[in-house]
């Protein structure tokens, strides 16, 4: 019998042992969600392409993959970028400072398109006024200027043929570089086929325009001086630093299949984490104590044992988050909270059961015998109803929603092995051989 | 130490009272929910920008709203938070808080202030968000039912189904006679309180089946009474000290949580009351006018 409990209370401190190893440092070993840490959550929804033939599902998987490449571009440390449904595309950059930057350069089609420029000052009035003889084969984009508020403006229109003569596809590389002038400017380099098209087109058209357009907007329109025989080019056009460096990524990363849509964009800043961590963390501190003084002074040393139960519940909580690679959100640290306040409640059935049993006349050892076994039915349908809800938000809530659904379910299923089992197990090996007269509780 | 012992109060002879203090509650709070219209819910739910901003100094509110007025956009609202006046929720309309951030670099400087979140929800990504959280709800509803169709019988689960359905219907006009909005995280804690609320029931439930077994009465509101008494004291120390912790977090956690804690507040209260006075109250109401047996 004695064997017994030495295997049992065993097995309890090997538990304690490898969750606080699994643990052990919290600051490394804990994931800390997007509104923890700062960083930015976007889902994006793809635009059905032109060519109605292609299937939502492998136009989404392709942007999905140019969308990688541009992340990995921006060097973020554990970016996670995810399909979901057919259209749809999750991308999360925790710890991501410049959150703007990230933002435009996933959500950009890049697009680039080489158009020629038809000079025509007719044909570009009767197009602007939407004459649709001209345009059938011709379009009217516009250039962009920035207002002084940096915010960049339609400004000249210009006439260019609606068939590009070339597009980004055939690029190979792009690069950061300086102008004439001392702007920043990007470089392109097409590859063999990009560049044989390239010079062709350019030793046809001497002397006319050839328009560089991006996502629509013409970017610049040099005067073609000679044929391009390298596949070489520049783009420039009023760029800063940042804003060249962000188009030489997406431009090597490939153009979009389709047009995106930011239909959901939470940014969080690095200082507001913090704050809410330590907020968050110093009202839970406060909660749990205030339940582990109420527990001892209702229960005397029986409470102390609940205490126990709960403090291992949190233990193996954490343990799971961190073998599982759980994410730690705000809600989530309320979860933990909450189900410190809930851990208790099966010692309280148990306890106030075996108080029960007292008072109807059985002695120490039975009441807790009985007590065990008769509150062990409410204790199993109560926790089992709150893992089918807090699964329910885990599987169906959003961001850090998700992860309170995920505390609250592991911490209700560790709490049926540390409130009752574990302490039943103390409280056996406690009373084992031993008399007992009188129980206090 | 032990504070509820021995009691006998009579529960279910008081039902009638709980009833019409739960209905004029819910009635209440349901008017002023149909008048919020769409004001009772975040972002989340209708799509649309919030914006928190932290400037360097403290500012005033009335400027904040002053300069936002030169937009003319409808429906921007500024709300201050924290205590220290310089941080504020902007909360507009979908994609215009790239504009509202214009204007307040224009008029206060771009120096002059922090964007410490921002957050923008399509109408569409809205729509998928709102159907999610009825899914969650339902789904959340028909498990428990299930659970305890299984494990009690139907007439126990359906009471116990009701509790839930009064316990969220009684936070949610508290919700909207208090003026707070339902958002992602609202919708957790109500679901949260759903699957708390029934834990109490399954307490006086699980009491109930005990007695119903041991003894031959057909007095049921004794039996009952009985049953609630003798675990009053589980009911009252199981919710006080998940509210101890809840009321802690909404003193100390700071803003966000907040309306999360307050939202858990009064859903753990109910969920006691109702455990009581609708779960137990309906099935012996309902037991009396059917006149079924317990097939327990």
């Amino acid at each position: 019998m004695m064997r017994n409990h030495y295997i049992k209370l065993g097995f309890i401190i090997a538990v304690i042992a490898y969750c606080i190893w699994q643990i052990y440092p919290p600051d490394k070993k804990i994931k800390k969600g997007l509104d923890l840490q700062g960083g930015v959550h976007i889902v994006l929804e793809v635009q059905q392409p032109p060519e109605q033939d292609k299937s939502m599902s492998d136009v989404t998987q392709r942007a999905l993959e140019i969308i990688r490449n541009r992340v990995d571009g921006l060097g973020v440390s554990e970016p996670v970028i995810q399909k979901e449904g057919t259209n749809r595309i999750i991308v999360d950059l925790p710890g991501i400072k410049d959150t703007q930057r990230a933002i435009d350069v996933i959500g950009k089609t890049a697009l680039l398109e080489f158009r020629l420029v038809e000079e025509d000052t007719k044909k570009l009035t009767d197009a602007l006024k939407g004459d649709s003889e001209v345009l059938k084969d011709y379009e009217v984009l516009y250039t962009q200027q920035k207002d002084e508020r940096g915010i960049r403006r339609e400004a000249t229109p210009i006439l260019v043929k609606r068939q590009p003569e070339l597009t980004g596809a055939g690029l190979t590389d792009a690069f950061v570089g300086y102008g004439p002038s001392g702007f920043p400017e990007v470089n392109f380099v097409l590859n063999k086929e990009g560049a044989a098209k390239f010079a062709e087109v350019t030793e046809k058209n001497i002397g006319k325009r050839l328009a560089i357009v991006l996502d629509g907007v013409v970017k610049s329109a040099p005067v073609i001086r000679d044929r391009i025989p390298d596949g070489r080019g520049q783009i420039s056009g009023d760029f800063t630093m940042d804003e060249a460096k962000e188009l030489a990524v997406v431009l090597r990363a490939g153009a979009l299949p389709a047009k995106v849509d930011i239909i959901y964009q939470q940014i969080v800043g690095p200082t507001l984490g913090k704050e809410y961590i330590e907020k968050s963390l110093r009202a839970s501190l406060y909660g749990v104590i205030v339940v582990v003084i109420f527990m001892v002074i209702y229960y005397y040393a029986f409470g102390l044992l609940a205490d126990f139960a709960m403090a291992m519940n949190l233990l193996i909580l954490l343990a799971f988050m961190s073998l599982f690679k759980g994410v730690l959100t705000l809600p989530g640290i309320a979860g933990i909270a909450l189900t410190c306040g809930m851990a208790v409640d099966a010692n309280i059935l148990i306890f106030e059961r075996i108080r029960e049993e007292l008072r109807s006349g059985k002695s120490a050892k039975a009441a807790i015998e009985a007590g065990y076994h008769r509150a062990w039915s409410a204790i199993l349908d109560s926790n089992i109803t709150t893992i089918i809800t807090s699964a329910i938000l885990f599987f169906l809530g959003e961001g850090s929603v998700k992860g309170f659904g995920l505390t609250l379910s592991v911490g209700i299923i560790a709490n049926l092995f540390t409130a009752v089992f574990a302490t039943k197990a103390i409280v056996d090996f406690a009373v084992a051989n031993r008399s007992i007269e009188k129980l206090r509780i | 130490m032990e504070l509820i012992k021995n009691t006998r109060f009579d529960f279910i002879g008081k039902r009638k009272f709980a009833y019409l203090f739960s209905l004029a509650i819910i009635v209440i709070g349901m008017i002023v929910f149909g008048m919020r219209g769409k004001a009772n819910f975040g972002i989340d739910f209708v799509g649309g920008d919030i914006v928190q901003i932290k400037f360097s100094t403290a500012s005033s509110i009335v400027a904040v709203r002053n300069e936002l007025k030169k937009l003319n956009i409808p429906e921007i609202t500024v709300q201050e938070i924290g205590t220290e006046h310089n941080e504020f929720v902007i909360k507009s309309p979908p994609k215009t808080s790239d504009e509202i951030l214009g204007v307040l670099e224009t008029s206060f400087g771009k120096e002059h202030f922090t964007v410490m979140a921002k957050s923008v929800i399509s109408p569409s990504m809205s729509v998928t968000l709102r159907k999610r959280a009825l899914t969650a709800f339902f789904a959340g509803l028909i498990g428990i039912l299930l659970y305890l169709t299984i494990r009690f019988e139907f007439h126990f689960a359906v009471c116990a189904t009701i509790a839930i359905f009064h316990d969220l219907l009684i936070v949610i006009a508290i919700l909207a006679i208090s003026h707070k909005i339902i958002d992602g995280t609202i919708i957790a804690a109500l679901l949260t309180i759903a699957g708390y609320s029934v834990n109490d029931t399954i307490v006086i439930f699980d009491r109930i089946r005990e007695n119903l077994r041991k003894t031959r009465s057909k007095n049921y509101a004794e039996l009952f009474n009985q049953s609630i008494n003798e675990t009053l004291s589980r009911t009252v120390l199981t919710v006080l000290t998940v509210i101890f912790v809840d009321v802690l977090l909404l003193i100390f956690g700071g803003e966000p949580l907040k309306n999360f804690a307050y939202t858990l507040l009064f859903g753990f209260f109910f969920g006691a009351y109702s455990s009581i006075f609708i779960a137990s109250a309906i099935l012996i109401d309902w037991q009396k006018r059917s006149g079924f047996r317990f097939k327990l």
